[in-house]
């Protein structure tokens, strides 16, 4: 394999509302090999590769393919010039079936008409090369989130790209598929196609990459051989510290008093009777696989769905079914999965965010208006509390801000006020490892100072650094529940896999 | 800011046309440079008289148009209020006209119980001419009322509730009235209309509705929550935001700005309609958008509307002066509608791209 | 810019006052019709424009497209161009009563074409055709056919919503005609009515009707023109759509003269139809508001009938070009 760079980029800048997001980056690319890019969110590791994908054009610097200045025109010119790009967010159209995802931007013709039997060949041959077998008419809708990463990289795949670049390609893998991915990987190197590969899980980099570059603040800190790296200087690099563990110390002291107190709540087929306390001051960790209901449970307990037996109680004063401002109003807050879709405002800035929860108490009490100033200024407290990055409060839309940033806007809009009960679902997930940082601190905080706190994750490690009890989930159950002192990774998994070494079914506990 | 500084590399002129562009007074620019450049066309256009035509134009237009901003930024549409607007003016007027002629409305439903010889039953008092205005406002936010409940808690698609609620009522109001007009309506009451001086009633009325809806859609906390239903109705949901009733509420205020509307038009008329405003809609919903109030919901300014309605009302003030024939009239309009659109999208793009 | 701006609007000005004054030369009258969507308003705003424009006054049309908003803020426009006189084929007589209260306030000579203010508060010329009279004439050739073929007719007449002052005036004629001692013994049975409301689905079902409870039917009078097409879908399948002079020829009359009965008439199908003589309204309205507008006379106030006449198939050679339908559909085959 010769070892000139296939793909060179000197120099590279880029500002968005005066804010360097890239700053004088080189970088280059071999064939066969894989580059790992590994930054704090909002490093701009996306900014870079969207300028590499035609997405937007630099501000300063070259690129170079092959030897010959590159400047890709829009996305198609990128494509066409051989760059391969599998983002991090789901690109498909669910609508559409999966042979025609994978042509959608250059379906085969036959004479003027769309070769229909081309594309289902063609489909079907990507898709056994990636070990999956679904009739490539299938419609995108029906696959799995993990599925539908697949056929993301099957249509980059499909494309004959020469330089392929993965942005977060395992965030909504399952184990098994991350391994088919990562043998995949191998096999394209070996064919001589040039890798990036960008993630948040430095385990897998480690692993996977050749060479290495960090990124903090636009910049690059450190660059060689991934070899010369280990999983302790990279956090280094990346956030410019060191930081002493993963989890911040614990400060907080569970109490006596109950702060949010669920008693048989059941709704079929989702869960049943459900009873558990959560302690102010404590932070309450939730385990479980997907569909074992802990999401669903969460959503009723807030008020965002219905259930049919039951009762929740906030501080002794019982919340009302199906009524979210209920359970605001009485104390409680809950930030959830999804947060795209349900956490924030996404075309609106910081300040309609954070003023949206508790926007009442921003109403002037003689002319009833909302005193915009108060919110402005609360945002900024809060921005800056929660170590918010951002360049305007009032005019940057949430959406421009990176997903770290934009989960702490989703959490910081709960805190205007001190909440009694705090549910957070998934709140680290696809954020990097200084943003998860911080939200621990947080949750630590928050419980330091006297909320309850209680945690949904599918990753156990995170609970059990942060959490004073974890409750294991299983289909709609509570199979049992540990205390900070009997943590035991083992036998809280084989609670969320209802495993148990006596074949005897463990009741549920409180 | 980094758009700023490569401003400062541009030519002058080119900075400024940028800022125009970008600008949310654009509509209003635009209406301005529209007229500038047909005004040596139309010498009559800077008269006193015109331009008290126009605004007297303006203010029902506006009104309506007011409310259906408030439905269209909770990412909905309302149909219903040109219904509303006959609607409310049948029954308005059947309430306190002076007199009505028995061969022609002998045989309508309403003769015997609210309408006799004599007029309706709430003429010929103050305290009932107060009371039919308020029924007039009822009607329409009973039909918004009806809209908004069947959007927000059976989940029906705006479009088909107020299509139907705008069929419904159209025929109701051509039903009370047995498709005639209804008129003789009390002098105090056709003063609320007048608006044959550049300052009127309608005016006070207009300028009052559209500053009362600036302030309760971007001081409010109802102005608040609306422009949250319409960017994202889960994520306000789970914020706390009651969103059904502010999904309801937008409705009710855009039936009761038909209703105003329909009282400015029916006293301007000085009768009852039952066909009042049926071909009014395009105004309405067109104003808007024109405005730049998007029709997917979650963007949305009064000042937007304001601009939107002006530009509509110019537009057809000033083709009528063009003495066009009738046959070119309507392409005329079409053509500069499409263009103001087009310079829209335009607009659009320069405003993402500093 | 600001220099600019302050040449550009001094240019405007000049402009406003030459064009301001070059005005005044011509007599301009403002034009506001409600649509073109049916032949006889075509033919009507031809009949007025081209009246006009022959006389060398400036016409401003305005079209208000089935809007009675749009017309009243049309009207308002014209107002404010400072015309010298308004003609209007307005929506409806209530809202020709607020226009002309607009224009007498504004001191214009107003002219009401064909449907009448629905009161007399106002000052105005209106032109009116006299509905009873051009029935009256269309069934009288009628009666006259059929007292020439000797023998005892059943009598018919296809009424149109009797809400609406023209069927009633129309009907009325019918019966002046036919109860006219001249033509007793003519009758086998007194009149049938054939409700239409208007709609031609409502009357195609009501005459299929009749025309069963009735087969003998041979005398037929249709209150309006535009009916004709769903007349003929009745008669012809019961072999009684025939030319005049043919044994099962039933004596068939209209009113209105649109395009349809004058191609029926010149076939032979149709014996007569009652005319609105729209050329000659459009002429004395004009006539009668070029002269308010001559004397100074802000307000003029004058009823107009138009007696109209009956195209009848005896006089169709003569008449036929006063006709606006036949006008019409001469124009289209002269295309």
């Amino acid at each position: 394999m010769d070892d000139t760079p296939i793909f060179q980029c000197n120099g590279v800048g880029k500002a968005f509302f005066g804010v360097k997001a890239l700053d004088n980056v080189d970088i280059e690319l071999r064939r066969g090999r894989v580059l790992g890019l590994i930054g704090e969110n909002g490093a701009g590791k996306s900014t870079l590769m969207n300028v590499i994908g035609g997405f937007f054009p630099q501000d300063s610097g070259e690129m170079f393919l092959d030897g010959k200045p590159y400047r890709p025109e829009g996305t198609l010119a990128a494509t066409k010039a051989g760059i391969g790009f599998i983002h991090q967010e789901l690109n498909l159209f669910p609508n559409l079936a999966i042979a025609e995802n994978m042509f959608i931007d250059d379906f085969p013709k036959r004479g003027p008409l769309i070769d229909r039997r081309e594309m289902a060949r063609r489909t079907t041959g990507v898709l056994k090369a990636l070990g999956m077998d679904f009739p490539p008419w299938l419609k995108v809708e029906r696959l799995m989130p993990g599925e539908r990463q697949m056929v993301e990289i099957a249509r980059v795949l499909a494309s004959d790209a020469r330089i392929i670049i993965f942005d977060e390609p395992t965030t909504s893998l399952t184990a098994k598929e991350t391994e088919k991915l990562f043998v995949l990987i191998g096999q394209l190197k070996e064919e001589g196609r040039a890798i990036v590969y960008i993630s948040h899980i430095l385990g897998d980099v480690e692993k996977l990459c050749d060479d290495l570059v960090i990124l903090r603040d636009g910049g690059i800190t450190a660059a060689g051989r991934c070899g010369e790296f280990c999983v302790e200087r990279m956090v280094a690099s990346m956030i410019g510290r060191d930081i002493g563990s993963i989890y911040p110390p614990k400060t907080n002291k569970p109490g006596g008093e109950v702060a949010l107190s669920v008693k048989n709540l059941s709704q079929s087929g989702i869960v049943s009777n459900i009873s558990l306390d959560l302690k102010k001051g404590e932070i309450l960790g939730i385990f479980g696989l997907m569909g074992s209901g802990r999401t669903e449970l969460m959503r009723m307990i807030f008020g965002v769905d219905d259930y049919e037996s039951g009762a929740v109680t906030v501080d002794r004063v019982p919340i009302r079914r199906s009524n979210p401002r209920d359970a605001i109003d009485k104390g409680m807050a809950f930030v959830t999965e999804n947060r795209r879709d349900e956490g924030f405002l996404q075309s609106y800035p910081i300040v309609d965010n954070i003023g949206l929860v508790y926007m009442r108490d921003f109403i002037h009490p003689l002319t009833r208006l909302v005193d915009r100033k108060r919110v402005a200024g609360e945002s900024v407290r809060i921005a800056g509390e929660l170590k918010i990055k951002y360049a305007s409060v009032d005019r940057q839309a949430v959406k421009s801000l990176s997903g770290g940033n934009q989960q702490k806007v989703a959490l910081g809009k709960w805190l205007v006020k001190r909440p009694k009960a705090l549910i957070l679902d998934e709140p680290t997930r696809g954020i990097d490892v200084g943003a998860k940082y911080e939200v621990y601190n947080i949750i630590n905080d928050l419980a330091a100072g006297g909320s309850g706190v209680m945690v949904v994750s599918s990753e156990l490690g995170e609970l059990m650094g942060i959490a004073d009890r974890i409750v294991a989930m299983n289909r709609g159950e509570i199979i049992q529940v540990f205390a900070r002192g009997e943590f035991d990774e083992e036998a809280i998994m084989r609670a969320a896999f209802r495993i148990h070494e006596d074949g005897m079914r463990i009741g549920s506990a409180s | 800011m980094s758009a700023q500084i490569e401003y400062k590399t541009e030519a002058g002129w080119r900075r400024w046309l940028r800022r125009i562009l970008a600008s949310e007074f654009f509509v209003l620019y635009l209406t301005i440079a529209y007229v500038l450049c047909l005004s040596p066309w139309i010498p009559y256009f800077w008269s006193m008289g015109n331009l008290t035509d126009i605004l007297s134009n303006t203010w029902p237009l506006l009104v309506i148009a007011v409310g259906q901003t408030f439905v269209l930024i909770i990412g909905g549409i309302d149909l219903s209020q040109t219904s509303v607007l006959a609607f409310a003016s049948i029954v308005g007027a059947a309430l306190i006209c002076t007199s009505l002629e028995p061969y022609i409305f002998s045989k309508c439903v309403m003769w015997g119980w609210i309408v006799a010889e004599d007029g309706g039953i709430l003429a010929h008092s103050t305290a009932g001419f107060v009371l039919a205005i308020a029924i007039m406002l009822g009607c329409g936010m009973f039909v918004g009322l009806l809209n908004g409940i069947s959007v927000a808690a059976f989940r029906m698609p705006a479009f088909m509730v107020t299509l139907v609620t705008m069929m419904m009522f159209s025929a109701v109001a051509l039903y009370l009235a047995g498709s005639e007009n209804i008129m003789h309506l009390p002098d105090e009451f056709v003063l609320l209309g007048d608006s044959y001086d550049l300052v009127s009633v309608p005016m006070f009325i207009a300028i009052g509705v559209t500053i009362l809806a600036h302030i309760l859609l971007r001081r409010s906390l109802f102005g608040m929550q609306v422009y949250a239903v319409g960017v994202n109705p889960m994520a306000s949901r789970i914020s706390g935001v009651p969103v059904r009733r502010v999904i309801i509420l937008a409705f009710v205020i855009s039936g009761l700005c038909a209703a105003i509307g329909s009282i400015l038009y029916t006293a301007r008329f000085e009768m009852g309609r039952p066909t009042l405003g049926a071909t009014m809609l395009m105004d309405v919903v067109g104003a808007n958008v024109i405005g730049g109030v998007s029709l997917s919901g979650g963007k949305g300014k009064i000042l937007w509307a304001v601009f939107g309605v002006l530009f509509f009302v110019i537009l057809a003030n000033t083709l009528n002066f063009l003495n066009l024939s009738f046959y070119t009239i309507d392409l005329v309009k079409g053509v500069v509608i499409f263009g103001a659109a087009t310079l829209d999208v335009v607009r659009g793009r320069i405003a993402q791209a500093s | 810019m600001k220099c600019l701006a302050k040449t550009v609007l001094a240019a405007l000005f000049v402009c406003c006052l030459a064009a301001g004054a070059s005005a005044g030369e011509k007599l301009r009258i403002a034009f506001l019709f409600q649509d073109l969507e049916t032949e006889f308003w075509v033919a009507g705003h031809q009949a007025i424009t081209e009246t006009l424009r022959g006389q060398g006054i400036e016409v401003i049309e305005f079209n208000s497209n089935q809007d009675a908003n749009r017309q009243l803020e049309q009207l308002r426009s014209a107002i404010n161009q400072r015309v010298d006189g308004i003609m209007v084929i307005p929506h409806d007589g209530n809202v020709a009563v607020t226009m002309g209260k607009l224009a007498n306030r504004a001191n214009i000579p107003y002219g009401v074409f064909n449907r009448p203010p629905s009161s007399k508060d106002i000052q105005a010329v209106v032109v009116v055709a006299d509905n009873r009279t051009i029935a009256a004439a269309a069934v009288e050739y009628m009666c006259e056919e059929a007292l020439k073929l000797g023998r005892k007719f059943t009598p018919a007449i296809v009424v149109g919503d009797l809400a609406d002052p023209n069927a009633v005036e129309r009907r009325n004629g019918f019966y002046d005609a036919v109860n006219n001692p001249k033509y007793k013994d003519l009758w086998i049975d007194k009149p049938i009515e054939i409700m239409s409301k208007w709609d031609a689905n409502v009357l195609t079902q009501n005459f299929q009707s009749a025309m069963q409870a009735n087969p003998d039917i041979d005398f037929l009078f249709t209150s309006s023109d535009f009916l004709i097409p769903n007349i003929k879908a009745v008669l012809a399948p019961l072999g009684k759509w025939e030319k005049v002079g043919h044994p099962k020829h039933v004596i068939f009359g209209g009113l209105d003269g649109d395009k349809t009965a004058c191609g029926q008439i010149e076939e032979g199908y149709l014996d007569s139809t009652g005319v609105q003589d729209v050329f000659a309204e459009a002429e004395m309205l004009m006539n009668a508001l070029v002269a308010a507008i001559q004397k100074g006379d802000t307000k003029p106030n004058e009823w107009l009938y138009d007696p109209g006449f009956a195209l009848t198939h005896g006089n169709f050679g003569d008449r036929c070009q006063d006709m606006w339908g036949c006008k019409l559909m001469f124009e289209e085959r002269g295309k």
